[in-house]
């Protein structure tokens, strides 16, 4: 049972058992796979808790929330894309043993995941779209991305949004189940973890749309591309409304 | 005709959003006629609102639209009609304005897109038919506000106060949050009407450490609403955002900013229900009002001065919550909505004079507010106190008794008649040395003045009571919620007169001897001037809160190796 635990505290990262994680993604080159591990990572995380017996205990709750903290501050002066996205992976998902401790089921526990799992996926992508174009994804290395890139620029303010749990995004309305799942003192410390993932993704933001386009024009998304991504955004936002529309 | 009353209320809010999504989607297209489709749909909205107003004065009632889901459901009540009017009517002048203003920025359509979109989010607001709908739309608006106020991309401090917007409003936009789960947790429903007859049903409930559920609420909420309306020490951002285009700056003012007095007036079944809440929101509105005025006196620029008078006004709307006179907060919102959006989209006008006239008029006007020479002819000393005191105390007791008779017995109705007597006092005193012909005459004008505005608004203000509170229980319910003991209200009430007349013997004495006088106390007022010039050091200390918080977090990753 022990065993078991400790294996969904891998893959449903609690600090420092969420390093394999990170590393794993910053080690990846290819963007496809990157956005394959974060897909994919939380669900195993899910089935194996689903697997282990025991109930989850305060302690691990606490031992969640003290980690989402955690990387929700550290996600403050990170200006990689990637390592961005995968740091608020580990954040985000970490909170799914606040549902699970309080007897949510498989379905709302994969649901939790893929809406945070999924905008960080999509990240990992764009990263790797402009690393094609500017040799690296780092916020505030080039600016002026919103007038230079527009396509590239709109889907990535979309998928920090989404990955922030903005509104109509999934991720707000889990926000709003865990909230009123947990017990009012987590609550306290939810509200400050979503309140340092909002700075953290428009410093994010910030750096790569804003202020004098200094590099030689490189060509935007193509409209395949970016007809791709935005399938995928309104799929996440619809999905959203339909499985977990209310939140509460 | 009851069908037609339950569609309208989407309208306003659909058409907007339906002109962002048609703009986003065939912008290519449209190029710069996207601003005149947006113009349309505004128009159209416009008038939707209005005839839903029109409607409902006819034979409504408010009544509550399901969408069918958990969440998504609009309320058709007199608060959520006249803001949609409001909001409809501030953001159609805006469109309008816009069209030729920002037609040489960069980023034409994707301006009008954020606007129409901005404005779909506040009618979503103050329609809203329950918590999570109020929540999606409380939250959307402080995103879209962070982008339409760093629309100029290439300008750093533009996206540097369009941060400090949205951070203080995300820091506003979680008590909110938690107000919401509470209610929902205690009540088990997220419909408004139905929680607010819960609410009456069982005032006393109690929730987390076994705290008062009303009282918890009232406070989370009044927190949130702090945030939104630039309340002390939470205002920063608000002069700041001048950094984006003026139509934002006027919207903003004239509507955004508002939310907050709106919120308040949301939860009035619920705040009638608290204890002590709506003495915090009238000692913060107090603070903010005096802090707001003082700031706007010092400033050279034209742009934040309105900023600072904004945060002043903001002020004076939760003073009137506090007191309890919850109508005549959303009277403020609507007037000072209106002036100050005018305010600002003159104020690029009057900048362009400015600067073409270098010479400003001389005129009577003038030569009494910049060279301050006093008049050789005007009325007797005595006389001009005995009408200053006496005049403004005489028509504003007369003008609420003709409306209320029982009015001037609220402990929150005295306050106000308080401040509106000290204000006219105000008014009449200085005005008294202006230059003119006949004194006699003039002062009989500004009297009458005086009296036409003060019964005007009284009598406007009492409308508007009824219209949006037309059960007398719930008037008086916050009246008494808004009250203090006996003795708490009259040492207030002595503090206020004796801190008014202070001020005006101080300004009395700086204005018979104005030169200056070392020593202690103009070391004291230096000091002053120089807290108020650094803005009461507000932002530094945000600024250097900011800096630890990274500091931490740089520091955190360094030791973590970065994974």
């Amino acid at each position: 049972m022990i065993a078991k635990l400790f294996l969904a505290a891998v893959f449903l990262p609690l600090y420092p058992l969420s390093i394999p994680q990170n590393a794993l993604v910053m080690r990846m080159k290819s963007p496809w796979l990157r956005a394959i591990l974060l897909l994919v990572w939380p669900q195993i995380g899910v089935a194996v808790l689903q697997a282990a017996p025991a109930d989850i205990s305060n302690g691990l709750v606490i031992w969640a929330m003290a980690s989402a903290g955690f990387y929700a501050l550290r996600l403050l002066t990170v200006r990689d894309l990637g390592l961005w996205a995968s740091m608020l992976a580990s954040s985000a998902l970490a909170l799914v043993w606040g549902l699970a401790a309080n007897g949510a089921d498989v379905w709302s526990l994969r649901l939790f995941a893929l809406s945070f799992s999924l905008p960080a996926a999509l990240l990992v992508l764009l990263a790797g779209q402009l690393t094609l174009r500017f040799g690296a994804a780092y916020s505030g290395l080039y600016g002026g991305l919103a007038d230079s890139q527009p396509r590239l620029a709109a889907l990535l303010v979309s998928s920090v949004l989404a990955a922030i749990a903005t509104p109509l995004f999934p991720g707000f309305f889990g926000m709003l189940t865990l909230l009123h799942t947990l017990d009012w003192g987590f609550d306290f410390g939810l509200l400050l973890v979503w309140l340092l993932w909002s700075w953290a993704g428009f410093l994010l933001l910030q750096g790569f749309l804003f202020g004098p386009v200094r590099q030689a024009a490189r060509p935007d998304l193509s409209g395949r591309a970016t007809a791709g991504f935005v399938f995928l955004l309104v799929v996440l936002v619809l999905a959203g409304l339909a499985l977990r529309g209310g939140g509460l | 005709m009851m069908n037609m009353l339950s569609v309208l209320p989407v309208l306003p809010f659909a058409l907007f959003l339906l002109s962002s999504v048609t703009a986003t989607l065939f912008s290519a297209r449209l190029g710069r006629r996207v601003a005149r489709l947006s113009v349309v749909f505004s128009v159209l909205a416009t008038m939707a609102a209005l005839l839903e107003l029109t409607l409902y004065l006819r034979e409504g009632e408010p009544h509550w639209l399901s969408s069918g889901a958990a969440w998504g459901s609009l309320c058709l009540d007199p608060l959520s009609i006249i803001m949609s009017v409001v909001v409809a009517g501030i953001s159609l002048v805006v469109h309008v304005y816009s069209v030729r203003y920002m037609a040489e920025e960069p980023g034409y359509g994707r301006f009008y897109i954020l606007l129409d979109l901005m404005t779909a989010a506040i009618l979503l607001m103050v329609a809203a038919g329950d918590l999570v709908t109020l929540l999606v739309s409380w939250h959307l608006v402080g995103i879209v506000l962070y982008f339409l106020l760093g629309h100029d991309q290439t300008r750093q401090a533009s996206q540097r106060y369009a941060f400090w917007a949205l951070i203080t409003y995300r820091i506003g936009d979680l008590p909110l949050v938690l107000a919401a789960v509470l209610l929902y947790q205690s009540f088990g429903t997220l419909a408004l009407p139905e929680l607010f007859g819960r609410i009456a049903a069982h005032p006393d409930a109690t929730t987390l450490l076994g705290l008062p559920l009303t009282e918890t609420v009232g406070l989370l909420v009044a927190l949130s609403a702090f945030a939104r309306s630039a309340q002390f020490p939470l205002h920063n951002w608000l002069p700041y955002t001048m950094e984006g285009p003026t139509p934002v700056s006027a919207l903003m003012h004239a509507g955004i900013v508002n939310a907050g007095g709106f919120l308040i007036n949301r939860f009035a079944p619920l705040f009638v229900h608290t204890q002590s809440v709506l003495h915090l929101v009238f000692a913060v509105g107090l603070v903010t009002a005096v802090l707001g005025s003082v700031l706007m006196l010092t400033q050279n620029d034209i742009k934040k001065s309105l900023g600072y008078s904004t945060m002043g006004q903001m002020g004076f709307m939760f003073v009137e919550c506090g007191v309890g006179a919850f109508s005549l907060a959303i009277y403020h919102l609507i007037a000072h909505g209106l002036f100050k959006g005018t305010m600002f989209l003159g104020a690029g006008g009057v900048i362009g004079d400015a600067r073409r006239h270098d010479g400003v008029p001389h005129d009577d006007v003038y030569t009494f507010v910049v060279e301050r020479k006093t008049d050789a002819s005007r009325l007797p000393w005595l006389v001009a106190v005995t009408i200053t005191v006496v005049v403004p105390l005489a028509i504003l007791g007369f003008s609420h008794w003709l409306v209320s008779g029982h009015f001037v017995g609220q402990q929150g109705a005295v306050i106000l008649l308080f401040f509106g007597w000290a204000t006219g006092a105000q008014l009449l005193l200085a005005t008294h040395r202006l230059q003119a012909d006949s004194p006699l005459r003039q002062m009989a004008m500004i009297i009458l003045s005086l009296a036409i505005v003060v019964v005007a608004y009284t009598l406007i203000e009492h409308g508007f009571g009824l219209f949006l509170y037309p059960d007398s229980a719930m008037r008086d319910g916050l009246y008494a919620a808004a009250s203090v003991p006996l003795g708490v209200f009259g040492v207030m009430m002595g503090i206020l007169t004796v801190a008014i007349v202070m001020g005006w013997l101080a300004t009395y004495s700086s204005k018979s001897a104005p030169e200056w006088r070392p020593g202690r106390l103009a070391r004291a007022r230096l000091m002053l001037y120089s807290l108020v010039s650094r803005e009461f050091y507000v932002a530094d200390v945000h600024g250097q809160l900011t800096q630890l918080v990274l500091a931490a977090s740089r520091k955190l990753n360094l030791l973590a190796r970065w994974v």
